[in-house]
């Protein structure tokens, strides 16, 4: 089982190095990193520039869990490999979360992408108060990142439209996920959509990590973080058996 | 009694369409592999081989009936049945074209749930057996058909499978790759692997396989040695000739075993046959008629299944 997802991972990586088109977020969106510096400066609030930075970071992991992990198994289905993936004895769940681990690692780039470009662009460096913490934030995001990623590689094959779909889970969720903007700022009716999406608790925990004063209740916080991310595993794992289902009961094409 | 490699029983498989009649890909097929055997399921397009396929390998439910692979069901023992097989869908498709023949086999191999150690010595001895070890690390969309045919192969052996579904391995390959590629298939018979192999082709059918079932319309319509399908590539061949005059075209019609005679419109004549030897006579006459442009071709599978069926009254679908 950790052989598989092991191998998954280094399969991936593989994947990644052949066709670096799936990296598009790492190069498009630390320009937002840029552009929010570049207001936050102006607006005489140099104070905001970790904001700036874990915004763009988070933008970049999300973008890449819904447009990269989101299309494993979609592009298999594509290539033709989903029907020899379903015909091997392994767990092919365990392979796509493998998978999907790799690209969010990768993703995590973005992060050290953002804090480099708010150094050399604008000589921001900010202290980190609370490392350890950040360090078990960062895990902790990643993990449930994985977890959600889990849920849309099956969902947009497993949905009609699944284009639409994408780019409606894109900017809408950057809101929600309260990556740049801190939830505590939306309308009142939006928050509690909100703190159901593990992002807006992950989002909010690393600002506090990079603030002065001491995190309020992480690790209630991180327990949250974590409980979501399982959560997302669950149903990943009831979708992605829901889309092999469909595919052994009308044949791999012809569906969605 | 040893357990047949695969028995398939009353298998009927029906696809729902939108807007149309379902149709019935498989109607009622029974079929046994026996253990060691290299099975031929010949039968032209749209006959239902692919499904068959499928469903043996446990990525399509049958609608009704049973289907036993190395003993296990298709349905219900999936884990069994999948640990068991090796399985090789003709055509471009099904391999992970960016990456190179070895990156391809290892992923495969993890599916397999065997150990790195192990993968890596089973994967170079595999590209080192299919000719490929020299292109190993060239990413395989740079192959040609034959190369991708053949890492498919070493795709459906790497589990070390009993038995081995090879659906059409051969389609689009050049002769000398078809050719290389059933050699590898009569050696995988000599390690005493079952192999299923579907093809279109009735001299693929008749040079490889021990058995062949014939299957038309989801139906299978019988099992036949090859060498009965060879006889009967010769029994129905046809003869084309160019400038045949009228007098010979009669005579051509008079002889016996001559089922048609059929003047197309380049002026050049194609003349069926259906008896053993007909051929020979027809290419005789042509011959000392002074008639040089002759050649001869084999018959379609359509117009030999049409011959078989009406020989045997049974109706086509
Ligand atoms: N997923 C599918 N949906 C609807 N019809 C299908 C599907 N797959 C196959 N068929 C139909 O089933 C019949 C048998 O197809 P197939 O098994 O692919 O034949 P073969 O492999 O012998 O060419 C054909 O009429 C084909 O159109
Ligand atoms: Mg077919």
């Amino acid at each position: 089982m950790i052989g598989l997802f092991l191998a998954a991972m280094r399969f991936q990586a593989q994947v990644v190095r052949r066709e670096p088109d799936y990296l598009m977020s790492l190069v498009t969106i630390p320009l937002l990193t840029v552009a929010f510096l570049a207001i936050m400066g102006n607006a005489g609030r140099a104070d905001l520039a970790p904001y700036a930075v874990v915004g763009a970071a988070l933008m970049t992991i999300w973008a890449t869990a819904l447009f990269v992990s989101g299309e494993l198994i979609d592009a298999d289905r594509w290539e033709g490999t989903l029907e020899g993936v379903l015909a091997a004895p392994a767990p092919y769940q365990v392979a796509y979360l493998g998978r999907i681990a790799t690209v969010t690692v990768i993703s995590f780039l973005g992060l050290v992408e953002s804090a480099l470009i708010a150094w050399l662009v604008f000589g921001v460096t900010f202290p980190v108060p609370h490392a350890g913490l950040l360090v078990l934030t960062l895990a902790c995001t990643a993990f449930s990142m994985v977890g959600t990623a889990s849920i849309m590689a099956p969902l947009f094959v497993l949905a009609r439209s699944a284009r639409i779909f994408q780019n409606s889970l894109s900017y809408p969720f950057y809101l929600l996920g309260g990556t740049v903007v801190p939830v505590v700022l939306l309308p009142e009716w939006l928050r509690p959509v909100s703190k159901a999406i593990f992002l807006s608790w992950a989002s909010d925990l690393l600002r506090d990590c990079l603030r002065a004063e001491e995190p309020v209740a992480a690790p209630a916080r991180l327990g949250v973080i974590v409980g979501l991310g399982v959560l997302g595993f669950g149903i990943g794992h009831l979708l992605t058996r829901a889309v092999f289902k469909r595919v052994r009961e009308n044949g791999s094409v012809g569906f969605a | 009694m040893t357990t047949a490699a695969v028995r398939v029983r009353g298998l009927t498989r029906e696809f729902t369409r939108r807007r149309a009649q379902p149709r019935l890909a498989l109607d009622a097929v029974d079929l046994t592999v026996e253990e060691g055997e290299v099975h031929g399921l010949l039968g032209p397009n749209g006959a239902g081989k692919t499904t068959l396929c499928k469903i043996l390998s446990t990525v399509l439910l049958p609608t009704s009936g049973t289907a036993l692979v190395n003993g296990f069901d298709v349905v219900r023992e999936t884990k069994q049945v999948r640990q068991g097989i090796g399985i090789v869908f003709g055509g471009e498709r099904g391999l992970y074209t960016r990456l190179t023949a070895r990156q391809n086999l290892m992923y495969w191999s993890a599916l397999y749930q065997q150990p790195t150690r192990v993968a890596k010595a089973r994967v170079a001895e595999l590209l080192e057996r299919m000719g490929l070890l020299e292109r190993a690390d060239d990413a395989v969309e740079t192959f040609s058909r034959g190369m991708k045919q053949r890492l498919h192969l070493a795709r459906g052996l790497i589990g070390d499978p009993r038995t081995l579904l090879l659906d059409e391995p051969t389609v689009g390959m050049d002769p000398v790759a078809a050719r290389d590629f059933r050699s590898l298939v009569a050696e995988l018979r000599g390690e005493g692997r079952s192999i299923l192999i579907t093809t279109h082709d009735m001299a693929e059918a008749e040079s490889v396989c021990d058995k062949v079932s014939l299957i038309d319309g989801g139906k299978v319509i019988g099992t036949e040695s090859p060498r009965t399908i060879g006889g009967w590539m010769s029994k129905y061949e046809r003869v084309r000739a160019q400038g045949v005059p009228e007098e010979v075209r009669a005579k051509l019609r008079a002889l016996p075993g001559v089922s048609e005679v059929r003047v197309e419109d380049d002026e050049e004549v194609l003349v069926s046959v259906d008896a053993e030897g007909a051929a020979a006579r027809v290419l005789r006459t042509l011959v000392d008629a002074g008639v040089s442009a002759v050649s001869t071709s084999r018959p379609s599978l359509e117009e030999v299944y049409l011959h078989v069926i009406g020989d045997r009254g049974l109706a086509v679908r």
